[in-house]
């Protein structure tokens, strides 16, 4: 009987995302009925269909809407993923998308582009590429300890606070109007996304997805303390590595399109542990489908709330804090 | 499967382990015993691969240990720790299922097939019934024994076991030795396991290995090697050897 609940509603959240996507196309200033949307999604297969169609609407569905909403989809499932992955790697279930100082390092990185570089480097390239510069800082800082697990969150957090101080000096001699964009861009939003965003970073973050998801069950022998995985056959070293870079990728791919979206990473895996167990067989891939749908949604109200643009990642932890604070003290036996 | 040991030695900090030549045969159970702080569970560790061993100094079977990889080595010789290092709560047959990850490639999900000896492997143990439970509310005991399980869906021919009856209480204690030599003599699995309780080593060992200091003091068959003498030295703590009705008890 609890397999069968389980199986229902493993299902269910499955197809969630798609249903909400198809949903989240009609939402928005201009509204387009049901049926005109059906039309115009499948005109590029039937080219009679376009005449009836305005190119207005086209616009809005192809330019505007369509890679918002497969934006939103792949950093929901990428930082979700990115999130839980980590949890299981580092033994620890409080441990964020952004333990290692990808979000640190992706802010500096925005913020030399915002006020140093100008439009001669998109945010998108220097935050991607600070981010990861981030990780590999602390990556190299924490190789030689005794204890790799203390040791690479701790550095994880001293190479945050460094960045972070990085930020502010660029922010103190930043013009006003580099800190409008800057701070939009810091505080989360898919709003500028078009195809050009969606051409490199849809591309890292399905691949990297794949890797993470075809190795879902290792993650339970990776959560086994290091001495435990070791003795049961895995190659720990480079396991670990495989599992570091991939989230890096995925979770910098994220954060250089849509900013620092917080409490997405955190919050989803932990739902999915109450919701089905905690099987990361079950775990991953459910992550993914719940990241996308809550990050879906959530930008739903953010475009929808007012009548301009509200950053997205407000909303994500102004929901997310106080789900986590429920979470916490109903989570019972999920971990120890 | 035989497991050899010649010249080896392992330092931490001020400890020393050395440990000059030993033998594990197959079918056998070999129990070590002597005081804390002998080099018992390094020792364990060094013969299962987790701590760092000279070359040449441990050979399973005509293979060098520091030459296997950790999935060729797991899928020889299985650990079993004392406690589990889990930090979330998977149900014990998800649990036993981490066994097979040396038979599984990176990418790989356990199959049907794996399922299926991981639940042989606890109706082996006599936990059938346990599959579905969360393992954090299984007792001390009970864990062992999953544990254990977990150990058998490796499927090695080499079993080692570090002190595997603390905390039981006499009956579980019985249970896992039972289970022990059951796989000592019906699996013909090499068993060497670390214990306390010298009357329960008397009783079960095939060969016992009596170590001091990092040093192997004696080792051979109980009926050979086991003195009031040689237990006072280890333990620098008078013992006497009791026997009645063809069964030896330790006394202190």
């Amino acid at each position: 009987m609890a397999t069968r609940r389980k199986r229902f509603l493993t299902a269910f959240l499955l197809v969630l995302p798609f249903a909400v996507f198809l949903a989240s196309l009609h939402v928005g200033t201009s509204q387009i009925s049901p049926g005109l949307l059906f039309k115009t999604l499948l005109s590029p297969l039937f080219p009679s269909w376009k005449a009836a169609i305005p190119p207005s609407t086209f616009d809005i569905v192809f330019a505007i809407r369509l890679p918002r909403l497969l934006l939103a989809l792949a950093v929901g499932a990428a930082l979700a993923v990115s999130g839980a992955s980590l949890q299981s790697l580092f033994k620890n279930p409080l441990v964020n998308e952004y333990i290692l100082g990808i979000s640190s390092g992706a802010a500096f990185g925005a913020s030399l582009s915002f006020v140093v570089f100008g439009s001669r480097v998109p945010p998108q390239i220097s935050s991607f590429a600070f981010a990861v510069l981030a990780v590999v800082l602390v990556l190299a800082i924490s190789r030689r300890s005794d204890s790799p697990v203390v040791s690479v969150l701790l550095t994880g957090v001293i190479v945050s606070a460094f960045f972070s101080a990085l930020l502010s000096l660029v922010e103190y001699f930043a013009s006003p109007y580099s800190l409008q964009a800057l701070f939009f861009w810091l505080m989360g939003n898919l709003w500028k996304s078009g195809w050009a965003d969606l051409a490199v970073s849809l591309p890292l973050i399905a691949a990297g997805l794949a890797v993470l998801l075809f190795m879902r069950w290792r993650f339970n022998v990776l959560s086994m303390s290091d001495e435990e995985a070791r003795s049961l056959g895995v190659r720990l070293r480079r396991e670990k590595l495989v599992v570091l870079v991939t989230t890096t990728i995925i979770t910098a791919a994220a954060t250089s399109v849509a900013g620092i979206i917080g409490w997405i990473g955190l919050i989803v895996p932990h739902l999915v542990r109450m919701i089905i167990g905690v099987d990361n067989r079950r775990v991953l891939p459910l992550s993914a489908a719940l990241g996308a749908t809550v990050l879906i949604v959530a930008d739903d109200i953010a475009r929808s709330l007012a009548a301009f643009e509200v950053p997205v990642g407000i909303f994500t932890s102004l929901i997310g804090i106080p789900l986590f604070i429920v979470l916490l003290r109903k989570a019972g036996k999920v971990w120890r | 499967m035989s497991l050899r040991v010649r010249n080896l030695v392992f330092r931490y900090r001020a400890f020393e382990l050395r440990v000059g030549g030993l033998a594990f045969e197959e079918s056998r159970l070999t129990v070590i015993v002597g005081p804390n702080g002998a080099g018992k569970t390094t020792f364990l560790k060094c013969l299962a691969g987790l701590l760092p061993v000279p070359k040449g100094a441990i050979d399973l079977d005509g293979r060098d240990l520091v030459s296997l990889g950790e999935p060729e080595r797991a899928r020889r010789l299985a650990f079993v720790p004392q406690e589990h290092g889990a930090a979330f709560n998977y149900s014990v047959l998800d649990f036993v299922l981490m066994g097979r990850t040396a038979h599984l490639p990176l990418f790989a999900s356990p199959s049907a097939e794996d399922v299926r000896i991981a639940e042989e492997a606890l109706s082996f143990v006599g936990f059938s019934a346990y599959a579905s439970r969360p393992h954090f509310q299984l007792s001390s005991g009970e864990r062992r024994m999953v544990l254990i399980a977990r150990a058998l869906a490796q499927q090695t021919d080499l079993l080692v076991l570090d002190e595997p009856t603390t905390f039981l209480d006499p009956r579980h204690e019985a249970e896992v030795m039972d289970l022990a030599r059951k796989l000592a003599a019906e699996r013909r699995k090499t068993v060497v396991m670390t214990l306390h309780n010298l009357d329960l080593a008397v009783r079960s060992a095939d060969e016992m290995v009596f170590m001091k200091n990092g040093r192997v003091v004696s080792s051979g068959r109980p009926e050979d090697v086991l003195t009031e003498n040689l237990l006072t030295r280890v333990y620098d703590f008078p013992m006497t050897l009791f026997r009645l009705e063809g069964r030896t008890f330790v006394l202190r």
